[in-house]
C-alpha cells in the first residue's frame, strides 16, 4: 500500500512539473508556429482532397463503381424505407393519407407490441404514440418510426449474422474487434460527409449512417452472447457427435436467445438516437423539426419535437425490453396458452377493423386536429424558456461568461497559441506519465497526422472545449455517482434520470440549450455535460459501490468521518473506475462537442458542417472528420492506458 | 412448447398480413381526393377530402376540384434552402402548383450549392426556387442536367450590419476599413482580445474570414448556428445598446424594420464567392431560379408556372414575417395568395389552369 502511494505521490509531483513547464514555455513562446489556419483557407491535404470530391462527383454517373455498387444500395435502401413509409407515413401521389390512417397504424403497432410481450406494455406503447400525435408530430413520428424500423431490420440482417459468425469463429472476432473499437469511439458527425459523397444527401445516406451507428452494437452484443454461454450443454451436443452447425442451431443460439433479443434492444435505441443527426442529411421525421428549430427562430417546435422523440424512444425500449422479459417467463399452461391465442385473434380483428375505419372514415385516417396540442404545447414551452432566460440571466451570461473568461479562453489560448511541437512534446510526456510508453508513441504519431493534414489550430480549439466539458462532467459525475454508490435511495432516485439521459438523442437538448445560452462554446460544453454526466455517475457509483465493505467498515470504527472515508478509502479504491469513467466522459464529450458547432462552437465540428454545403470547403470538412478520429484516438489510449496501469482496482 | 409458440406467432403474422393487405386494397378516404371527377361526383365525399386536407395541413395534397389543368402535373420536387425567406418563397409556389395545377409536391430540406445541386442531377428534386450565388452552378449546368431559369424577381444583397444606434453614434463606422478604430467596442467573451464578427451559419455564402484577413482586421469570425441567433443578436444589440456586428441580407424581414445600418466595403467586382478577393463587399445579385431539365422539358404545367414565377422583396418579406410571428408556412403563403389574386393569375399564364 505505502508503495503504491509513494509512487502516486511521485507521478503528481512529474505531473505539476510537467503542468509548470508547459505554461513556462507557452508563456515563452506564445503566438509562434500556432499553424492557425483562417476558415476558407485551405492546406495542400485538404485541397487534394477538395479535387478528388470534385472528381468524384463529376464522375458520378459513369463510374462503375458508382453504377454498379453505390447507386444500386443507395436504389435498394431508398426504396425500401420508402415502402415502408407508404404504409405508415408517407401519402402516395394525390392521396390524403398513407395506405393506413392514423388509427390502423396505432392498431397495427400495438398489436405487433401485444403479439411481441405483454398487453400492458401494448396499452403503453399505443398511449405513448398516441401522445406524440397529440403534440402535433404524427406525421414526423411516423416517418421516424419507419426509418428507425427500416434501419433496424436491415442493421440485423446484416448485424446478427456476423455477431453470430463472430461469436464462433475466434479469427473473424480477432479481426473485427479492432474495427468495433474504432466505431465505439467515432463521432457520429464523421461518417456523414464521405456517406453523401457516395449516396448524395437522402433517405440512403441517413439510413446507411444510421446503420454504421448501430450495427457494431448488434454485432458486439450477439457475440458476446454466444461466447458467454455455460459449456456444459454445448460439451453435451458435442460429445453426442453434433456437427457445428447443428449446436449453433438447436443449443448455442436458442441459449442465446435472451442477450440476442437485449442486443436488439440496443440496436434499436441506437438506431433512434441517431435521427436527429440524420436530419442532417435528408432523413425524413422528428430530427427535421429539432434541426429546423436550430436554423430558424422555432424553440417551442423544437422542444415539442424533442418531446416526441422521448417518448417514442421510451415507448421502443419498454417495447423491446418487455419481449426481452418475455422470453424468459413464458406462462406454458394450457389454460394461459389459450387465453393468449383468443387474446391474439380478439386483438388481430380488432386491428383489422381499426385499419379499415383508418381507410374509410375521416376521423380515423387523418390526426384530428381537436387532439393536436402542439401549438399550445409550443407556445408553452416558448414563454418558459424565455422566461428562464429573462430571469436567470445572472447564470445564463454571466455565468456562462465568467466560465468563459476564466476556464475556457485561458485553456484554449494556451493550446492553440503554444507552438504546436511544444504541444505535441508535452501531451506525449502527459501521455508518459499517466500512461505509458505506448500510448505515447500513438499520441505522437496520431497529433503528427493532424499537423500534416494542417487542421491543428482547429483540432485544438475542439480539444480545449472537450478538456472542460470532460472536467465539468467528471465533477458532476464523482459527486453524483459517490453518492448513488453510498446511498441506495439516492441511487434509485438518479436512475430514471439517468435511464433517460442514456437514451435521450444528443441534439435534443441543444435546441433549449442554444435559446438558453445563445451561440456559445459554453452552450456546447454543457450539452457534452448533458451527453458524458448519465454515463460516468454509473460508472462510479458501479466502482464506489465495489469497494469491498470491510474497507469502509475498517475506516469507519477507526473513526474515519464520512468526508473521510469517501476521500481516503472509497475513491481511491475505485481509481480504476474513475478513470475508466474520464475515458468514457472524453468519448462521449467529444460526439457531441463537434455538434455543437451548430449552435457556435467553431472547432472541428463546423467545418464538418460547413464541408457538407460549402463546395470549396468539402475537403477540409473530410479533412477535419479525419483529425476528430484522430483526437479521439488519442485521448481514448491515454485515458485507458491510464486506467489500465492502475491495476484492476475496484471493479 | 416450440410448437405452440410457432403457432401463435403464426396465427399473429397472419393478421398482421391481412392487416396491410387490406390497407393496400380499397380506396377509401384516398379516392374520394384522387380524381377531380371522384370529387364533382360526389360532393359530401369531395368535402370530407378538403376537410381531410386542410386538417393533414402541408403534407396533404388538395383535391385537384378547381383545377381541371389541361395536362396532369405529375410528382415534382423541390429543394428547401434553410431561411425563412426561401421557405416564404418555396411554400407559396408550392401551394400554387397544388391547388391551381393538382401537382404533387414534395418538399426536400437541403442546404444551398452543392448540396442542392448534386440532388438536382440525381434526381430527387427538380427545383431552386432563390440561388444566391452568381454561377456557381457551372460544373452541373454543363454537364445538362441542371439549367438556369432566370430571376426570381428578388434581388439579394448581403452584407454586415450594425445595430442603427452604433451607426448614429458612430457616423464612420459604417465604412467597413474604419473597422479597426472601433473593434475594442465588439470584444466578448467569445472572442476574445479582438472583437466579435458574426457570421452566417454553416450552409451560408459567406466571406467574412476573407475581408478580415484582406484588412487585417482585428476581428474574429464566430460562425454562429442560426438566422434566429443573427437576429437575437441585432434586437439585443439595439435594445440595449449593445455593440453587435453580425452577416445579414436582404430580403429579410428583420432588416424592413430599419433598425441596423450597414456596414460597407468598397463595391463588388465578384460574383463566385469563391473568386472573392476579400477587398470588396458582397454583390448585388439577381436571385435565380433552378430547375432540372427534366422538369423544364417535360410539359407539365409546372414547368411554366415556374418559368413564370417572380415577386418582390416586399412580397417575400410580407410572408417570412408571417411565419416569423407564429403562423405554419402554408397559412402564411395562403394568407399571401388569397390577398394577390392578380399576381398568382400572372404566375398561371399558359400552365392551361382556369
Amino acid at each position: 500500500m505505502s508503495s503504491v502511494e509513494s509512487f502516486l505521490r511521485r507521478r503528481w509531483v512529474l505531473l505539476v512539473i510537467l503542468f509548470a513547464v508547459w505554461a513556462l514555455l507557452a508563456y515563452l513562446f506564445k503566438g509562434h508556429d500556432t499553424l492557425e489556419l483562417s476558415t476558407m483557407e485551405n492546406t495542400p491535404v485538404t485541397q487534394w482532397l477538395n479535387d478528388a470530391i470534385d472528381s468524384i462527383r463529376a464522375n458520378r454517373s459513369t463510374s462503375p463503381v458508382f453504377l454498379y455498387v453505390f447507386n444500386p444500395i443507395r436504389v435498394v435502401v431508398e426504396n425500401f424505407i420508402q415502402l415502408i413509409r407508404a404504409v405508415i407515413s408517407l401519402p402516395q401521389g394525390a392521396n390524403v393519407i398513407p395506405m393506413v390512417g392514423w388509427l390502423g397504424s396505432l392498431a397495427i403497432v400495438g398489436y405487433i407490441v401485444y403479439a411481441t410481450s405483454t398487453l400492458r406494455t401494448s396499452l403503453l406503447s399505443m398511449g405513448l404514440l398516441l401522445a406524440c400525435g397529440m403534440l402535433g408530430m404524427w406525421m414526423f413520428t411516423l416517418d421516424t418510426l419507419a426509418m428507425t424500423l427500416g434501419a433496424v431490420v436491415l442493421s440485423l440482417l446484416i448485424g446478427l449474422p456476423l455477431g453470430i459468425w463472430a461469436g464462433i469463429n475466434d479469427r473473424v472476432m480477432a479481426f473485427m474487434r479492432p474495427l468495433l473499437d474504432l466505431a465505439q469511439i467515432l463521432p457520429t458527425l464523421v461518417y456523414l460527409a464521405p456517406l453523401v459523397l457516395a449516396f448524395l444527401i437522402g433517405i440512403a445516406a441517413a439510413t446507411i449512417a444510421t446503420m454504421i451507428y448501430s450495427i457494431p452494437i448488434c454485432i458486439r452484443i450477439t457475440a458476446h452472447a454466444i461466447r458467454n454461454l455455460r459449456a456444459g450443454p454445448l460439451e453435451a451436443a458435442e460429445s453426442m457427435g453434433s456437427t457445428k452447425w447443428q449446436i449453433l442451431r438447436k443449443v448455442q443460439l436458442p441459449m442465446a436467445r435472451r442477450t440476442i433479443i437485449l442486443g436488439v434492444n440496443q440496436t434499436t435505441m441506437a438506431a433512434l438516437s441517431f435521427v436527429v443527426i440524420a436530419a442532417l442529411i435528408g432523413a425524413p421525421g422528428l430530427g427535421s423539426p429539432v434541426v429546423d428549430a436550430l436554423m430558424i427562430r422555432n424553440v417551442g417546435k423544437g422542444v415539442t419535437a424533442g418531446l416526441a422523440v422521448v417518448l417514442l424512444a421510451v415507448m421502443l425500449d419498454r417495447a423491446t425490453t418487455a419481449a426481452v422479459i418475455r422470453t424468459e417467463n413464458i406462462d406454458d399452461s394450457s389454460t394461459a396458452r389459450r387465453r393468449r391465442r383468443i387474446g391474439l385473434a380478439v386483438g388481430g380483428a380488432l386491428t383489422i377493423v381499426a385499419v379499415i375505419l383508418s381507410r374509410y372514415v375521416l376521423w380515423a385516417a387523418v390526426f384530428p386536429q381537436s387532439l393536436d396540442f402542439g401549438k399550445g404545447i409550443a407556445a408553452f414551452a416558448d414563454t418558459v424558456i424565455g422566461w428562464i432566460t429573462e430571469t436567470f440571466d445572472f447564470f445564463t451570461e454571466g455565468f456562462n461568461e465568467w466560465f468563459t473568461v476564466t476556464m475556457l479562453n485561458p485553456l484554449e489560448s494556451l493550446l492553440t497559441q503554444t507552438p504546436w511541437w511544444i504541444t505535441i512534446i508535452m501531451i506525449s510526456l502527459l501521455a508518459v506519465i499517466i500512461g505509458g510508453r505506448g500510448a505515447a508513441a500513438i499520441s505522437v504519431v496520431l497529433l503528427g497526422l493532424v499537423v500534416v493534414i494542417g487542421l491543428w489550430n482547429d483540432t485544438m480549439v475542439t480539444l480545449a472545449q472537450v478538456l472542460m466539458a470532460t472536467a465539468v462532467t467528471m465533477i458532476i459525475g464523482v459527486i453524483l455517482g459517490v453518492m448513488a454508490g453510498r446511498s441506495e435511495r439516492v441511487e434509485r432516485i438518479l436512475k430514471p434520470i439517468l435511464d433517460a439521459g442514456q437514451t435521450l438523442p444528443a441534439f435534443v437538448y441543444l435546441v433549449p440549450v442554444l435559446a438558453l445560452f445563445g451561440p456559445t462554446r459554453f452552450a456546447a460544453i454543457v450539452c457534452g455535460v448533458f451527453y458524458a454526466a448519465p454515463v460516468v455517475v454509473r460508472i462510479v457509483a458501479d466502482g464506489v459501490r465495489g469497494v469491498p465493505t470491510e474497507m469502509v467498515e475498517a475506516a469507519t470504527s477507526a473513526g474515519s468521518t464520512p468526508t473521510q472515508v469517501i476521500t481516503k478509502v472509497q475513491l481511491p479504491a475505485s481509481k480504476r473506475s474513475l478513470l475508466l469513467g474520464a475515458n468514457q466522459g472524453l468519448i462521449f464529450v467529444l460526439a457531441v462537442i463537434v455538434i455543437g458547432a451548430y449552435v457556435g462552437a467553431g472547432g472541428l465540428g463546423y467545418l464538418v458542417i460547413a464541408g457538407l454545403s460549402k463546395p470549396d470547403l468539402q475537403g477540409k470538412g473530410l479533412a477535419a472528420g479525419l483529425a476528430i478520429v484522430l483526437l479521439g484516438v488519442v485521448m481514448d489510449r491515454i485515458a485507458h492506458a491510464s486506467a489500465n496501469r492502475s491495476g484492476p482496482g475496484g471493479h | 412448447m416450440m410448437r405452440t409458440a410457432r403457432k401463435t406467432a403464426g396465427l399473429a403474422t397472419a393478421f398482421g398480413a391481412l392487416a396491410v393487405v387490406l390497407a393496400a386494397c380499397g380506396g377509401g378516404v384516398n379516392s374520394a381526393s384522387s380524381s377531380s371527377e371522384a370529387a364533382a361526383s360526389a360532393p359530401a365525399a369531395s368535402a370530407a377530402a378538403s376537410a381531410a386536407a386542410s386538417a393533414a395541413g402541408s403534407a396533404a395534397a388538395s383535391p385537384a376540384a378547381s383545377a381541371a389543368a389541361a395536362v396532369p402535373c405529375g410528382d415534382w420536387g423541390v429543394a428547401m434552402n434553410n431561411w425563412v425567406g426561401y421557405t416564404a418563397s418555396a411554400e407559396v409556389l408550392t401551394q400554387v402548383a397544388k391547388q391551381k395545377l393538382g401537382c404533387n409536391i414534395t418538399q426536400t430540406k437541403l442546404d444551398e450549392a452543392n448540396v442542392s445541386y448534386d440532388a438536382m442531377e440525381a434526381g430527387s428534386v427538380d427545383l431552386i426556387i432563390e440561388d444566391w450565388g452568381g454561377g456557381r452552378w457551372k460544373d452541373w449546368v454543363d454537364r445538362g442536367a441542371i439549367q438556369e431559369v432566370g430571376s426570381d424577381g428578388n434581388i439579394g444583397l448581403i452584407g454586415m450590419y450594425v445595430p442603427k444606434w452604433m451607426a448614429e453614434k458612430y457616423p464612420d463606422i459604417t465604412d467597413g476599413t474604419n473597422l479597426n478604430k472601433y473593434a475594442d467596442l465588439f470584444k466578448t467573451a467569445e472572442s476574445g482580445d479582438k472583437g466579435a464578427w458574426y457570421e452566417g451559419p454553416p450552409g451560408y455564402t459567406t466571406i467574412g474570414q476573407k475581408i478580415i484577413d484582406a484588412y487585417g482586421l482585428n476581428f474574429k469570425a464566430i460562425n454562429v448556428g442560426s438566422e434566429q441567433a443573427l437576429i437575437d443578436l441585432m434586437e439585443k444589440g439595439q435594445k440595449d445598446q449593445k455593440a453587435a456586428l453580425a452577416y445579414f441580407w436582404e430580403p429579410h424581414y428583420y432588416l424592413a424594420n430599419d433598425t441596423v445600418a450597414r456596414v460597407n466595403f468598397p463595391a463588388n467586382d465578384w460574383s463566385d464567392a469563391k473568386k472573392a478577393s476579400g477587398k470588396t463587399d458582397y454583390p448585388k445579385t439577381d436571385l435565380m431560379k433552378l430547375a432540372t431539365t427534366k422538369l423544364m422539358e417535360s410539359g407539365s404545367p409546372f414547368a411554366a408556372l415556374v418559368k413564370n414565377w417572380q415577386w418582390t422583396n416586399a412580397d417575400q418579406n410580407s410572408v417570412a414575417l408571417d411565419i416569423q410571428n407564429g403562423a405554419t408556412p402554408t397559412e402564411a403563403a395562403q394568407k399571401w395568395i388569397d390577398a394577390n389574386p392578380d399576381k398568382v393569375a400572372a404566375w398561371l399564364q399558359g400552365t392551361g389552369a382556369a
